[in-house]
């Protein structure tokens, strides 16, 4: 089981802890480096616990410089003020370095590896932050560009994106030097954003919270076979992206074979459920690492308009903007280069 | 092997022999070269269908007997019974070759389609006395539409053996083999994981149309619905057990993974796949 968000069982305060396994209540906490943040998040969980006896509650503090010894000095002075059965049903634990200490004990590998795609995705911060809206924002100006879709309205590219007025005025901003605006006061790409995109591609990981698979059975399927699987399954909100989506787009592209399968993952609420994984495939696991070797990577696509295409097979095409992204990170540099390229050159407009 | 065991058995009786076990598994999913890598000791014979068991188990074991095959004594009841003995207390006919005690044949057969009683006995009336033919609820499930040989007689599909052994511990007993300390359960489940690993997980997703018709057809009433609804409990347990999973783990490495380097890992996974690809679709169906 992997990364999912519980909808229920609210504190009187309006407080959930972000994540649950089993009767396990997870919050994860990152960067909170102050003890009074530290307080306020451990009497959340308090109350919550007290209202729900039957369950568990767990704070990991993921890149925290609160060390462990501070921890158990402030667990400490908790114990005087907190009931006794909510703190026993309490535990605080710190991520440092892709370990963990203070974790409840006998919870298995299995929560370990749900635990650390818990962390990687830093679930309860904000789903989309302002400076990551930017590319959001440039993400959806490629698409309309390299889709031939002409210029927009603001008003429509707050919509696209799920943002305010002053995020999108800010990101046009900082592009208008690669902006054509007409004069009913549209805009539309002028030409490749090299830079920005560049920029993008830097922190690509991050900003689309990419996550990798790895086969550990010894005997990988065809990544064909995972393709129609997930057909089969009737996943929601995933668009094929990477080199096969780039064949949509580009049927003539100069590659061979599928060296992995990429997906996007529409979640605008921010919350990358990945459970579909386990379904496709269990042997497929979470890789830390990487440039190690994967054959499933997902990415959260967080804007509201996910602008994927169906496909009468099932699923969706990804954007051609998530593709060539992913053909980049692959450093499949020739065929980025040949993909965007030819989508640049299409004379006639595809239909929406 | 199989082409000592059909010369030594009657042509006529060929069609209603079935060979089951580690010796079958390793017959269709092991290269020629590798198959030698299975140890196997017991050899089981299935005689089906069940009307004429008891006439082609005589035919068989007759025909051994007088061609210097000789019967395994060193078993609990190991000396043939009389029309005295309890069925119960029969021996097994368990015949090593003329030339060798490093393996017998062991001949069984199946039970009454439907009944499913644990483990009986049909009692088989030889010149030399009196023995019995063990039927288990699930050996006919193992014998399935079983594959023809070259040889004559045939072989358990891989697929069956392993839903035989997914039904057969469908509860997770912890029962020892007689004389060791394996759990029986983790034996079998163990060549569950190893037949699918050796499959592959094209092979076994494809597994629960012929696992739908076979346990059908051997369960007609209301009963197969039962049986399919929890036919992956047993596993789930060995998966979540680790050391479970290690015994089972070290008997696959002594017979039909040896000499590969399949790790535990790999064997959890599959048992993950199995499930996920086609356990789960059985139990299902209603």
């Amino acid at each position: 089981m992997l990364p999912r968000i519980a909808h229920e069982e609210k504190a009187e305060t309006g407080y959930r802890p972000a994540a649950r396994w089993k009767n396990l209540w997870v919050e994860i906490k990152t960067q909170l480096h102050g003890f009074r943040n530290f307080r306020s998040i451990l009497f959340e969980m308090a109350y919550w616990l007290a209202q729900n006896p039957k369950n568990r509650g767990l704070l990991v503090l993921a890149e925290s410089r609160i060390t462990e010894n501070r921890l158990n000095e402030e667990m400490q002075r908790a114990a005087r003020v907190f009931h006794p059965d909510a703190l026993s049903r309490l535990s605080v634990a710190i991520s440092k370095e892709g370990r963990y200490h203070g974790l409840p004990k006998n919870l298995g590998n299995e929560f370990t590896s749900w635990l650390d795609a818990l962390v990687r995705k830093g679930s309860g911060s904000p789903p989309a932050k302002t400076r990551d809206s930017f590319y959001l924002i440039l993400e959806i100006l490629m698409h309309q560009w390299l889709l031939h879709k002409g210029p927009m309205t603001t008003d429509w590219l707050m919509k696209a994106v799920g943002c305010s007025y002053p995020t999108v005025a800010g990101a046009l901003g900082r592009l208008a030097h690669v902006l054509h605006r007409s004069s009913d006061r549209k805009v539309e790409l002028r030409n490749f954003p090299k830079e920005e995109w560049a920029r993008l591609l830097a922190a690509s990981d991050r900003i689309r919270s990419t996550v990798r698979f790895a086969d550990v059975s010894g005997k990988p399927r065809p990544l064909e076979n995972h393709l129609r699987r997930l057909e089969k399954l009737k996943i929601p909100n995933l668009g094929i992206g990477g080199v096969v989506g780039a064949r949509h787009y580009h049927p003539n592209l100069d590659l061979i074979g599928t060296p992995v399968l990429n997906f996007s993952l529409h979640c605008p609420d921010g919350v990358m459920d990945l459970e579909f994984i386990a379904k496709l495939d269990p042997a497929l696991k979470l890789v830390r690492d990487p440039l190690a070797p994967a054959q499933v990577i997902v990415h959260a696509v967080r804007r509201a308009n996910a602008f994927f295409q169906p496909r009468k097979e099932g699923l969706a095409w990804a954007d051609p903007a998530e593709c060539l992204l992913d053909l980049q990170e692959a450093k499949l540099e020739t065929q980025a280069g040949e993909f965007l390229e030819a989508l640049q050159k299409r004379v006639e407009k595809p239909s929406p | 092997m199989f082409k000592k065991i059909a010369a030594a058995i009657p042509k006529s009786v060929h069609p209603n022999i079935v060979v089951i076990g580690s010796l079958a598994a390793g017959y269709q999913l092991l290269q020629p070269g590798d198959t030698e890598s299975v140890r196997t000791k017991d050899v089981d014979c299935v005689l089906a269908p069940r009307i004429s068991a008891i006439d082609s188990g005589r035919t068989v074991a007759e025909k051994l007997l007088a061609a210097g095959w000789r019967p395994r004594t060193e078993d609990e009841h190991g000396k043939p019974g009389n029309a005295k003995t309890p069925e119960n207390d029969l021996p097994a006919v368990r015949l090593y070759p003329p030339d060798s005690k490093d393996w017998f044949i062991e001949l069984m057969t199946v039970p009454e389609p439907g009944k499913e009683a644990g483990k009986r006995w049909t009692r088989l009336e030889l010149s030399s006395g009196h023995y019995g033919l063990p039927s288990f609820d699930f050996t006919g499930i193992a014998a399935f539409n079983a594959n023809p040989t070259e040889f004559g007689i045939a072989c358990a599909r891989p697929e069956m053996m392993a839903l035989s052994h997914l039904l057969e511990h469908r509860e997770f007993k912890r029962v020892m083999i007689h004389g060791t300390n394996i759990k029986r359960c983790n034996k079998d489940l163990g060549r569950v994981l190893a037949i699918a690993w050796l499959s592959g997980p094209e092979v076994f997703e494809n597994w629960v149309v012929p696992w739908g018709k076979a346990i059908r057809k051997c369960f007609p009433s209301a009963r197969w619905a039962a049986l399919a609804h929890n036919a992956g409990a047993g596993l789930r347990e060995l998966l979540a057990h680790p050391d479970d999973l290690q015994q089972a783990a070290e008997t696959c490495s002594n017979g039909l993974l040896a000499r590969r380097s399949v790790t535990v890992e790999n064997l959890k996974v599959t048992g993950e796949r199995l499930l996920a690809f086609a356990v789960e679709e059985l139990e299902s169906w209603r």
